[in-house]
C-alpha cells in the first residue's frame, strides 16, 4: 500500500463495503467458527432430545387425539429448546468485539442478517435430524400433506418455522443481555412462559388467555395439531377406561315401582325411544310394558325389591362391546372438536404466518437493541 | 376524603395515619440529616428524590436512583389500586401484587445498601439497619442520627459548581493544516438528571508523525478523552485531524482512525489469518482489489511478527501477540491516528519496549501515535510529546500539560513520568494532590 493513501483517499471518492458485502463477511466467519466455537454440538444434541420425544410418543403420535395432542406439545417444546440453545449466547459471548467492529464501520443490521442466515441453516439441519430420528422410531406419518404434497414436507417446514422463530428470539435476548450469564438466567424464565402459555396443555383462566398470543409455541403447537388432525382422531381415553373397568361389577338394588315408573315415562326422551321400538308381531315395547305394568302379579308386588347386579363387560355386551366404545370414542372426539385443529390450508398458512411473523419482529428488535451497543457502560 | 388520601400517598407514600404520622417523623429527620450533609433540606420533602439525596449524603448514589426508581413504582401501584378499587380476587389485582412484592424486595435491598452507606457516614454499627430495615422503625435512628450531636458526618456532600467556575479557563488551540487538532469545551454525561462534567478546557495541536504519551491517573479521563478525540463519544468540541471536521464528516474519518482498545477484544476461535483478512475487508475501501487486500495483510503480519502464527487461533496466542494482532488489525488501514489504550499491559518490559519501537517506526511515517500506558518511563526516549491529564478539585478531567518530554520535565520540576503522575493525583490515591495548582499554571503559561 502506498505511503500517501491517506492523501490518494481524499482525492477520490472512497467508498466501504455495504450491508450486503458485509452480510457474506460475518457469514464467512461465523461457518468458520461452526467448527472451532462448537456450535456443531447442537446437531447430535437435537438428535438426542428428538430420540427422548420420539421413545415417549412414537406409539400414539399421529394415531389417536391424546397421543397426537401430546405428541405435538412434545414436539413444538423440541422445536424451542433447539431453537433457544443455538442462539442464546451468540452475541452476548461476542458484545466486546461487535462494539469494537461497530465503532469501524460494522453495519449491525449486516451482522443480525448474517446470523439469520447462518442460525437458519442450524435450524434446517436440526429439523432434518429430528425428522429423520422421528421415523427410525417407527412414526406412524400421515402420507399426504395438505400444502405440499407431502406430509413430510409440511411437517418439516413448521418444525423448522417453530424451530427458528425460537431461535430468533434467543438471539433477541443474547443481544440484550450484556453476558453469558444474564442470558443464560433470562433462559428459563422464557422456556416457562412459552411452555405455560401455549394454550394447548394447561388450562389458562381467561385473564391469562391473550398472553398466548404472545407465544411461539400458540400458534406451534396449534399448527402441529392441525396437521396432526387431531380432531378426526379417536379420542381413546374413556373407551380404554371403560376396558380396564371390563370387570367391575355395578347394579343396586330398587322396587318392581321404581322400575315400572322409569319404563312408562314418556318424557324421558330416551325412555320414549324404547318404548317406540317394533316388536316381531308389530306391535310396540312402550304397549308391552303398559300390559306388563297392569299385570296383576306384577302390581301386588310393586313394592318388592330387585336386586340388578351385573360388570360393565357384560352390560356392553347387552349392546355389544365395539359399538359401544365406538359411539363413546365417537362422542368424545366430537366433544373434543376445536376449530383451531381443523387441517385446512387457511389454517396452516395462518399460523405459518404467524410464525413466521415472530422470526421477523425478534430479528427487528435484535437489530435495534444492538445498534445502541454504543451506548454500553465501560 | 379520597383526595386527601391520594395526596398523602402521593408526598408520604402512605395513607393510613400512623404511618402518616411515623413518615412525616421520618422526613423531619431527613431534613436535619441533610442540612447536616451539605444537601439542601426541601428535598426532603420532595418525594422519590429525598431517597436519592440520602443515598448521595450516604455515598451511594447509584444503589439510590434504583431506590428511588422503585419507591416511584409503588407509589403508582398503589395509586392504581386506590383510584380503581379491585377486589381481592382480580386478575389484575393479582398481576399488580406480583409487580408489587417484586419491587418491594428490590427496595428493601437497595435501601438496606443505603442506611449500610449512611451507618458508615455517621460511625454507627451494621446493628443499627435493623432499626433502618422498616418503614415503622427507621425515623426512630433517623432522629437520633439527625439530632444528637454525638453523630457527626464523616463527609460532606460536595457541590461542585462553585469550584468549576473557579478552575474554567478558556482558550484555544490554532488548527493546524497537517496533524491534529483538539478544542475541547466540554465533555459530560447526564446520571440520573444530574450533570457530570468528565472533561473540560482541553486544547492543543499536535503535528504529523509525533509519537504522544497520554498521562494521567485513574478517573482522570484518558479514555473518555481518546473516545472524544476519535469522535466515538461527542463531546462539545472542535477535532480537526489533517485539515478535515471529525466529528462533521465522522462516517469518512472513521477510517482514518485507528483504536487500539485496552481489552483484546476479538473472536479468540478465529485464526490470525481469517481475522486479519476479515478486518481488511471491513476497513480497506472496496474499490482495493483481493489481490493487493491479501498483499496488505501479509505486509502488516510481517511488520508485527505474526506470520509464524498465521494459522493459529487467536486464543492460542501469547498476550504479546494477542497485543499486536489487536494493533495490526487497526493498522491494517494505515490510518492517519493511531490511538493505543494501554497497548503493554500484561507483557513484560523487553516485549513492551520491542512493541513501542514497531509504533515508534509507525509514528515516523507520519502518523500520530498516542498512547496510553502506566509505565512510561521505560520507553521514555520514543516519545515526542507528553499530555497529562488531572483530575482537579471538581472532579473533572483538566488539561494539566501538553508539550514535549523535556519541557514537562521542566513544568512539573519531576524527572520521572511517573512522578508527574503522582504529582497530580489527588492526596487520598497517594498523590501530591497538586492538579489544581498545575492546571492554573498551564493555563497561565499557554493563554496568559
Amino acid at each position: 500500500m502506498p505511503e500517501n493513501t491517506a492523501t490518494a483517499k481524499k482525492q477520490i471518492k472512497v467508498h466501504h463495503r455495504g450491508r450486503g458485502a458485509q452480510v457474506g463477511i460475518y457469514l464467512g466467519k461465523l461457518l468458520r467458527m461452526f467448527i472451532y466455537q462448537n456450535d456443531w454440538k447442537v446437531l447430535p444434541m437435537s438428535a438426542l432430545i428428538a430420540g427422548l420425544v420420539a421413545m415417549v410418543v412414537r406409539k400414539r403420535l399421529f394415531i389417536d387425539m391424546e397421543g397426537s395432542l401430546t405428541g405435538a406439545f412434545a414436539i413444538v417444546c423440541v422445536g424451542i429448546w433447539n431453537g433457544c440453545f443455538n442462539s442464546i449466547q451468540s452475541i452476548c459471548r461476542e458484545r466486546d468485539v461487535i462494539k469494537r467492529e461497530h465503532r469501524l464501520g460494522m453495519h449491525i443490521s449486516a451482522y443480525i442478517c448474517a446470523h439469520m442466515i447462518y442460525q437458519a441453516l442450524l435450524c434446517l439441519a436440526q429439523t432434518l435430524i429430528t425428522l429423520y430420528i422421528l421415523q427410525l422410531a417407527n412414526v406412524q406419518y400421515p402420507l399426504e400433506g395438505r400444502i405440499t404434497p407431502y406430509f413430510m414436507v409440511d411437517f418439516g417446514i413448521s418444525l423448522f418455522l417453530i424451530t427458528y422463530a425460537s431461535d430468533m428470539m434467543s438471539l433477541w435476548i443474547s443481544s440484550l443481555a450484556r453476558s453469558t450469564t444474564t442470558a443464560m438466567t433470562i433462559m428459563p424464565f422464557v422456556l416457562i412462559f412459552q411452555l405455560v402459555f401455549s394454550g394447548g396443555m394447561l388450562n389458562l383462566p381467561p385473564f391469562a388467555q391473550p398472553m398466548t398470543n404472545f407465544t411461539i409455541s400458540n400458534p406451534g403447537l396449534k399448527l402441529i395439531c392441525a396437521q396432526a388432525d387431531v380432531n378426526s382422531r379417536p379420542f381413546v381415553t374413556i373407551s380404554n377406561m371403560l376396558s380396564r373397568m371390563h370387570d367391575k361389577e355395578v347394579g343396586g338394588t330398587y322396587t318392581l315401582r321404581q322400575l315400572v315408573e322409569l319404563l312408562q315415562d314418556e318424557s324421558n326422551p330416551k325412555i320414549a325411544e324404547i318404548r317406540a321400538g317394533k316388536l316381531d308381531d308389530g306391535t310396540t315395547v312402550g304397549k308391552l310394558i303398559d300390559a306388563i305394568a297392569e299385570d296383576e302379579t306384577v302390581k301386588a308386588n310393586l313394592d318388592e325389591g330387585v336386586t340388578i347386579k351385573t360388570t360393565v363387560g357384560e352390560m356392553m355386551d347387552l349392546v355389544g362391546e365395539d359399538k359401544v366404545k365406538d359411539y363413546i370414542n365417537k362422542s368424545a372426539s366430537e366433544a373434543s372438536f376445536k376449530e383451531d385443529y381443523v387441517p385446512s390450508d387457511d389454517n396452516i398458512m395462518d399460523y405459518w404466518f404467524r410464525i413466521f411473523a415472530f422470526v421477523v419482529l425478534f430479528a427487528a428488535l435484535a437489530t435495534i437493541t444492538l445498534e445502541f451497543i454504543d451506548k454500553d457502560k465501560r | 376524603m379520597n383526595v386527601i388520601k391520594v395526596l398523602l400517598m402521593l408526598f408520604l407514600g402512605e395513607n393510613s395515619m400512623p404511618e402518616v404520622i411515623l413518615r412525616a417523623l421520618f422526613i423531619i429527620s431527613l431534613w436535619k440529616i441533610f442540612k447536616k450533609s451539605g444537601v439542601k433540606s426541601w428535598w426532603a420533602l420532595i418525594p422519590w428524590a429525598r431517597e436519592y439525596q440520602l443515598s448521595r449524603c450516604a455515598g451511594r448514589e447509584q444503589e439510590g436512583r434504583v431506590w428511588s426508581v422503585c419507591s416511584f413504582g409503588m407509589t403508582v401501584l398503589n395509586l392504581i389500586v386506590m383510584c380503581f378499587s379491585f377486589k381481592e380476587t382480580d386478575p389484575e389485582m393479582l398481576v399488580i401484587t406480583l409487580i408489587l412484592i417484586s419491587i418491594i424486595l428490590v427496595y428493601m435491598i437497595y435501601s438496606l445498601r443505603v442506611f449500610s452507606g449512611l451507618c458508615e457516614l455517621y460511625g454507627a454499627r451494621k446493628r443499627w439497619l435493623w432499626l433502618w430495615s422498616t418503614t415503622y422503625t427507621r425515623w426512630l435512628p433517623g432522629l437520633i442520627f439527625a439530632f444528637n450531636k454525638k453523630y457527626q458526618p464523616a463527609w460532606q456532600v460536595e457541590d461542585f459548581r462553585a469550584e468549576m467556575e473557579r478552575l474554567a479557563f478558556h482558550g484555544s488551540a490554532e488548527v493546524m493544516d497537517k496533524g491534529l487538532t483538539v478544542n475541547l469545551k466540554e465533555r459530560s454525561v447526564r446520571e440520573f438528571f444530574q450533570k457530570k462534567v468528565l472533561l473540560r478546557d482541553i486544547h492543543m495541536s499536535i503535528p504529523q508523525g509525533h509519537m504522544v504519551l497520554l498521562l494521567g491517573g485513574s478517573g482522570a479521563g484518558k479514555t473518555t478523552f481518546l473516545n472524544a478525540v476519535n469522535g466515538y463519544e461527542k463531546a462539545n468540541a472542535e477535532v480537526v485531524l489533517n485539515s478535515v471536521n471529525m466529528y462533521k464528516q465522522y462516517k469518512k474519518m472513521q477510517y482514518e482512525v485507528g483504536f487500539v482498545p485496552q481489552q483484546e477484544m476479538m473472536r479468540g476461535k478465529d485464526t490470525v489469518l481469517s481475522t486479519l483478512l476479515d478486518a481488511a475487508k471491513l476497513r480497506l475501501p472496496k474499490e482495493v482489489p483481493a489481490a493487493m487486500r491479501k498483499k496488505r495483510v501479509a505486509e502488516v503480519m510481517e511488520i508485527f511478527g505474526l506470520t509464524p502464527v498465521k494459522n493459529n487461533l487467536v486464543e492460542k496466542l501469547s498476550g504479546g501477540q494477542k497485543k499486536r494482532l489487536s494493533i495490526s488489525m487497526e493498522f491494517i488501514s494505515n490510518p492517519s491516528l493511531f490511538i493505543l489504550d494501554e497497548p503493554d499491559s500484561g507483557l513484560d518490559g523487553v516485549m513492551a519496549r520491542e512493541l513501542f519501537l514497531q509504533l515508534r517506526k509507525v509514528a515516523d511515517t507520519g502518523k500520530i501515535v498516542i498512547v496510553i500506558t502506566h509505565t512510561p518511563d521505560r520507553v521514555i526516549d520514543l516519545f515526542d510529546d507528553v499530555i497529562v491529564l488531572a483530575k482537579d478539585s471538581a472532579r473533572t478531567g483538566r488539561l494539566a500539560f501538553y508539550g514535549s518530554i523535556e519541557e514537562a520535565r521542566t513544568f512539573f520540576g519531576r524527572e520521572k513520568m511517573e512522578q508527574i503522575v503522582k504529582s497530580v493525583n489527588r492526596k487520598e490515591e497517594g498523590g501530591d494532590g497538586l492538579a489544581d495548582d498545575f492546571v492554573a499554571k498551564y493555563a497561565e503559561v499557554k493563554y496568559a
